[in-house]
């Protein structure tokens, strides 16, 4: 597919998205910070992790969701199954588990008073249990969570009965990443970063590339602008039930870094592998707050997802994780150091403005944001966070 | 001294061995603690040194590198690291980067 260079074929695309400035009041205020806890985070399908996080029976990553006011224990079952829990303990709610990823060998044993759960959630051990009164030891195992496995993606849903599956409310996106592959490739770097911004503001700073030749000037200019100062177009937007995603093409003549060309000789492997890319770069806005991102490696294909957890209407917690397919000598882990050094440093560049635009929005100097066609994604997604703003 | 530090067909890397670190933590911070000048040396001379390297280490079965093998492997990944502050910056850390202790790798390696 070869990128065509035109002006506005996203509003000509999705009219009814509209085309008039937005307003910036949703990205500070505690007004919508207070709508979003009760109206988006606790009635969506959210993202905690990935099953390879937890590949062994008895295997489990706890979470809090400072934004649910809630914490959540995903385990895997003896069975092989893959549960999720409020990580809350029956007898005087203590929150069972206190790290954020472990291992038990059978049972999961409160440090209060040791009340003791099986890998099903089941209350299997009370001490002294004569003493009590009555106890419905059946009705007392840990209070489940709606929990769902896309592609390896393992999503919760708060709400005590989800008004849709998470096939159902991925639509469009599942249909893309149906098969994807994304078992093959495992985590090569984490990074979890403390951003004094409002987690929409990170968000729509990643959610475009109109960006690139500006702030990443230093890092990564080439990829928007072609060398006769015509400005790159995006390949494609698609916009679905609550999602989007934009594509783009890299420009071909493209001359990387020393370092890079190296990186990218000692990456060279065996085995390709592809995800079910639209173009060679992929960035999908999974409602409310992840976002996947597919890439054409120079010799096979990678993955990132960012999570963005509220922490404050002023503070996000952005974790991101970085997908490659296992090394399989040292050479192709020296070439992907490269890479995961270049994103980081990258995104470094982005984290200090996540903070810089929240600062200015915080103002209230301006009360509308203009954006632009290829910008036409975090329009919509603004469009989205009004429909569940506006639910009863 | 019975133990070589590196393997022997890598001994003029010597000089550089305090850039042998195992963390990507470790590795940041020498780089942000290090003048351009020292990164500028680490750099030419691991740069052309890094392809002989990796086809070396290529012919041990990842994960059983031996000290010095492993010594030379961090080297090369502490090239990658500095990398962008010779080819990007021209400065140790990233220009207008983030607080590297509020963005941290998480099982660091
Ligand atoms: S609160 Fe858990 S055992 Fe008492
Ligand atoms: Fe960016």
């Amino acid at each position: 597919m070869r990128t065509v260079i035109a002006d506005k074929r996203w509003a000509e695309k999705y009219p009814e998205i509209g085309t008039g400035p937005v307003a910036a009041e949703p990205l500070i205020s505690s007004e919508h910070f207070e709508l979003e806890r009760e109206k988006i985070f606790r009635r969506t399908w959210l993202n905690i992790g990935r099953v390879e996080e937890i590949p062994n029976p008895g295997d489990y990553i706890a979470k809090d969701l400072t934004m649910c006011r809630a914490s959540v224990l995903i385990i895997r079952g003896r069975d092989g199954e893959v549960r999720g829990f409020h990580n809350v303990c029956s007898h005087r709610g203590n929150k069972l588990v206190w790290d954020e990823k472990g291992t038990c060998k059978g049972t999961l044993t409160c440090g209060f008073h040791a009340w003791a759960y099986n890998t099903k959630g089941e209350l299997t051990w009370v001490p002294d249990e004569k003493n009590f009164f009555d106890l419905p030891k059946c009705d007392l195992g840990l209070t489940p969570i709606h929990t769902e496995v896309f592609e390896g993606f393992i999503f919760i849903h708060l709400a005590e009965r989800p008004p849709e599956s998470l096939r159902e409310y991925l639509g469009g996106v599942a249909d893309q990443l149906e098969g994807g592959g994304f078992g093959e490739l495992a985590l090569a770097k984490r990074y979890r970063v403390d951003e004094h911004a409002n987690w929409k503001i990170a968000l729509d700073a990643q959610n475009e590339l109109y960006h690139l030749p500006f702030q990443h000037r230093r890092t990564i200019p080439e990829f928007c602008v072609l060398k006769d100062g015509q400005f790159t177009r995006l390949l494609d937007v698609r916009l679905f039930n609550h999602h989007s995603v934009y594509s783009s093409d890299p420009p071909e003549d493209r001359v990387g870094p020393a370092t890079e060309k190296l990186a990218a000789r000692f990456s060279v492997a065996e085995t390709e592998s592809r995800l079910p890319r639209i173009g060679s770069f992929d960035f999908y806005t999974i409602f409310p707050n992840m976002a996947l991102l597919l890439f054409r490696g120079v010799s096979h294909d990678f993955y990132m997802s960012y999570n963005f957890w509220p922490q404050a209407v002023d503070r996000t917690d952005w974790d991101i994780k970085i997908y490659f397919r296992p090394a399989e000598n040292a050479g192709q882990r020296v070439g992907q150091e490269y890479f995961t050094c270049l994103l980081r440093d990258l995104l470094q560049e982005d984290a200090t403005a996540h903070e810089q635009i929240h600062i200015g929005l915080a103002s209230r100097a301006k009360k509308e944001l203009y954006f632009q066609d290829e910008e036409m994604q975090i329009r919509y997604f603004h469009t989205v966070l009004d429909r569940f703003y506006a639910e009863a | 001294m019975s133990a070589q530090k590196l393997p022997a067909e890598f001994a003029d890397l010597e000089p550089f061995l305090d850039w042998a670190l195992a963390t990507e933590r470790e590795r940041t911070s020498k780089r942000l603690a290090s003048s351009m000048e020292e990164i500028q040396a680490f750099y030419d001379y691991m740069s052309a040194r890094v392809e002989a390297a990796t086809a070396y280490l290529n012919a041990f079965p990842l994960g059983t590198l031996p000290p010095e093998a492993e010594r030379l492997f961090h080297l090369s990944l502490s090239l990658m690291e500095v990398a962008n502050a010779v080819e990007m910056f021209q400065n140790p850390a990233v220009i207008n980067g983030f607080d590297v202790k509020r963005f941290a790798p998480v099982e660091d390696v």
